[in-house]
């Protein structure tokens, strides 16, 4: 077809001001399956980090390194509600004998480092046996299942 | 005044002799129900175990006799597929047979119109007679009877109908038929519930036995039924579970006699061996996995007899009304599979899905991967399946793993002749034997205080000496009393003897025990070193599932013409 010569000015006055409105969409809320599937994503390298440096700071934890912490899970995290965050962090402890374990209890900001034998709060009992295999690096605790995440930041699902 | 009043001590002698003897009595009657009561407890035992042996032997003979009878069965089930549909055979074989017979030209035209018609007189409502009659149509070129013959076809089965022609087109070159054939059949499908015969198109594309532009309408139309069911919210989640399901049918079950001391003496030892069934499976699965990606494809010899191969499959392996009849002899045969075993066959038949009328695409993914001889998948297919699904495979894969690590026991109880105790990977040996000793040391101190004289040589004992004091009077009686003395005497010894067998079956007992313990501990060691090797092959099957890419999975071309824009 021919180009039109006349009228060829017409498309100029298009309005480009589209409504910024983005900033406001990411807080919409994920639910199960879609919260399923976000929370299956590989965990990055910092965040890996970050949760290995609970032994970094020997028996008592600082309040400054809890709270460094609950920033770095917060950056992993960004599109997702505090109530729908991990209740809490369980990994093998590198501190050596008598500590086993240790773990991180997001409600109530502690850490904690627990002996052999000494057996811990009933919302993290069920993660303890998976947090003592080599191959994982920490597991998630949540309401309803466990993660565990190995060091390449697969993670692997238990639900209940 | 002191009226003296002497109160006569009451002679109590008799009143305390009667009660002396009563205590003896009693005495006696309890030792009696002492020993009554050891023998209830060790009929009891007895009982006990005759009861688990004839527990166990019903069991073995149930398993036994629906193994034999599944067995009958699937014969039974055989025959009857063979006499009901046996003609339909006949039907199918002519399929190949005509088309064999014009490449060759040695068969007359009439004759296969003839046999044809005969074969649509004998199968009623079978979709492939008129299918056959528009095909010698063609070959006699008789357009009207072979459109006639293809819409009737099309009305008993459309689908099968157009994947049929699209092969016979392709078979005879003529590519743009044989596309809109293939067109109009996937404009009949919808990609949530796809007929099983599907897997005889997908064959066709992987095998590379259709053209190339038909390759790429199939690879299309294959990428966007993915990309339609991956809309849908809790897709991936649902391939992670039916996935999971898969890989765990491929569970094996421990033999019997791996650990027979963990099994006899340890109360965990149920979850000891589910979690090493469920650890072997990585090793299954990487075997499996590999033993498919690494075979060889042979391509067929040329294009005719690859497509022959599907035609033939198409015809014979998908007719829905043999479809109960192949259920059955499906579900029979998982029983033969597992010994007997009805409830877990039931089980595995009910996750295969492979002979449900409709399943979802990637469903059908999943039945070409892990069961490729239910659903007719070539090798070609089952790599390809493999490759496209293998996302969501290493997710279910993962999350097994995961759970059969955390289920892993970190105590183990065990029990050994009443004693108890609990170790974790068998390194607390000196604690555990000395606890086991001490309790043995222990119950043989209370048995052979059980040991005491009975109460029949005290008597003999009061006795002799009653005797021997009246002898004065009767010495007669003096050889009563010496026959009791006697009697106390060899009692006495007796005892001591008694005192020695208990100390010596003690001593076997708790040398027995302690090689039990030593065993079982043994066991623990190597069930730990046993468990820790089969759990590395997880990262096996994580290695294979990562260097899988979908491109390397090329196929066999039978084409001259190579696709240079994919």
């Amino acid at each position: 077809m021919r180009r039109p010569l006349i009228n060829t000015n017409t498309n100029q006055k298009i309005n480009v001001s589209m409504s910024s409105s983005k900033t406001s969409a990411n807080t919409v809320e994920l639910t199960s399956v879609a919260l399923d599937k976000r929370l299956r994503q590989k965990r990055s390298k910092e965040y890996i980090n970050g949760v290995a440096k609970l032994d970094a700071g020997g028996v008592n934890c600082s309040h400054n390194d809890i709270e460094e912490l609950k920033q770095t899970i917060q950056n992993e995290f960004p599109d997702l509600s505090p109530a729908q965050y991990l209740i809490g962090i369980i990994s093998k402890c590198y501190l050596g004998a008598p500590y086993v374990v240790h773990t991180l209890d997001l409600n109530l900001d502690i850490v904690k480092h627990y002996e052999k034998g000494e057996s811990l709060p009933a919302s993290m009992d069920r993660g303890q046996s998976l947090a003592l295999h080599p191959r994982y690096a920490f597991i998630e605790v949540y309401n309803d299942s466990l993660r565990a995440v190995s060091e390449n930041g697969d993670v692997a699902v238990i639900k209940g | 005044m002191s009226s003296e009043q002497s109160i006569s001590s009451a002679n109590l002698t008799y009143i305390e002799n009667s009660l002396n003897s009563l205590e003896n009595n009693v005495n006696f009657v309890s030792n009696q129900v002492d020993v009554v009561n050891s023998e209830v407890v060790d009929i009891r035992n007895n009982l006990n175990h005759l009861i688990q042996e004839f527990q166990d032997y019903v069991k073995k003979d149930l398993l036994e006799k629906s193994l034999q009878l599944a067995e009958t069965r699937i014969v039974k089930v055989r025959q009857e597929l063979e006499t009901n549909y046996g003609h339909y055979g006949e039907v199918r074989r002519r399929v190949t047979g005509i088309l064999q017979a014009v490449d060759a030209g040695l068969v007359k035209k009439e004759t296969i119109e003839n046999s044809t018609e005969e074969h649509m007189l004998a199968a009623p409502r079978y979709w492939l007679a008129p299918c056959l009659i528009s095909l010698s149509a063609w070959l006699n070129d008789n357009k009207e009877l072979a459109d006639k013959a293809m819409l009737e076809a099309l009305r008993r089965d459309s689908e099968k109908t157009s994947l049929f022609f699209a092969l016979v087109t392709r078979r005879g070159a003529r590519y743009k038929a044989s596309s809109e054939w293939l067109d109009k059949y996937f404009g009949l499908q919808n990609p949530e519930s796809l007929e099983r015969e599907i897997v005889i198109l997908i064959d066709g594309f992987t095998n590379g036995i259709f053209g190339p532009s038909a390759r790429m309408n199939c690879g299309r139309q294959i990428e966007s039924w993915i990309a339609e069911l991956s809309q849908k919210a809790g897709f991936v989640e649902e391939q992670n579970a039916q996935w999971k399901i898969a890989l765990e049918s491929k569970l094996e079950k421990l033999n019997d006699q791996s650990y027979p001391y963990l099994k006899e003496h340890s109360k965990t030892w149920p979850r000891l061996e589910s979690s090493l069934e469920g650890a072997k499976i990585h090793g299954i699965i990487a075997d499996y996995f590999t033993d498919i990606l690494g075979r060889e494809v042979t391509p067929a010899k040329n294009i005719a007899y690859a497509v022959d191969g599907l035609l033939d499959t198409l015809v014979s392996k998908f007719d829905d009304e043999e479809l109960p009849l192949r259920n059955d002899e499906r579900l029979l045969s998982l029983i033969i599979q597992e010994n007997g075993d009805n409830g877990s066959a039931k089980n595995l038949f009910s996750n295969e899905k492979t002979l449900k009328e409709r399943v979802s695409f990637t469903q059908l993914l999943t039945n070409f991967a892990m069961h490729p001889e239910v659903s007719n998948a070539s090798i070609v297919t089952q790599k390809f399946s493999l490759a496209w699904s293998k996302e969501w495979i290493k997710h279910a894969h993962d999350d097994l793993t995961a759970e059969n690590r955390a289920s892993i026991p970190i105590d183990i109880d065990l029990e050994i002749n009443e004693w108890t105790g609990q170790t974790q990977d068998g390194s607390n040996e000196k604690e555990l034997v000395s606890s086991l000793e001490s309790y043995m040391e222990h119950k043989k101190q209370h048995a052979i205080s059980q040991v005491k004289l009975k109460t029949s040589h005290w008597a003999a004992l009061v006795g002799g000496v009653l005797f021997a004091f009246n002898s004065f009077n009767t010495p007669f009686l003096l050889l009563f009393a010496a026959a009791c003395g006697l009697y106390f005497y060899l009692g006495k010894q007796g005892l001591q003897k008694r005192k020695d067998q208990v100390t010596e079956d003690f001593k076997a007992l708790s040398e027995n025990s302690k090689q039990k313990l030593l065993a079982s501990l043994a066991e623990t060691v190597d069930w730990r070193k046993e468990y820790a090797r089969e759990d590395e092959n997880a990262s096996l099957v994580t290695e294979l599932l990562d260097s899988i890419k979908p491109e390397q999975y090329s196929f066999s071309s039978h084409d001259s013409a190579r696709a240079v824009v994919n």
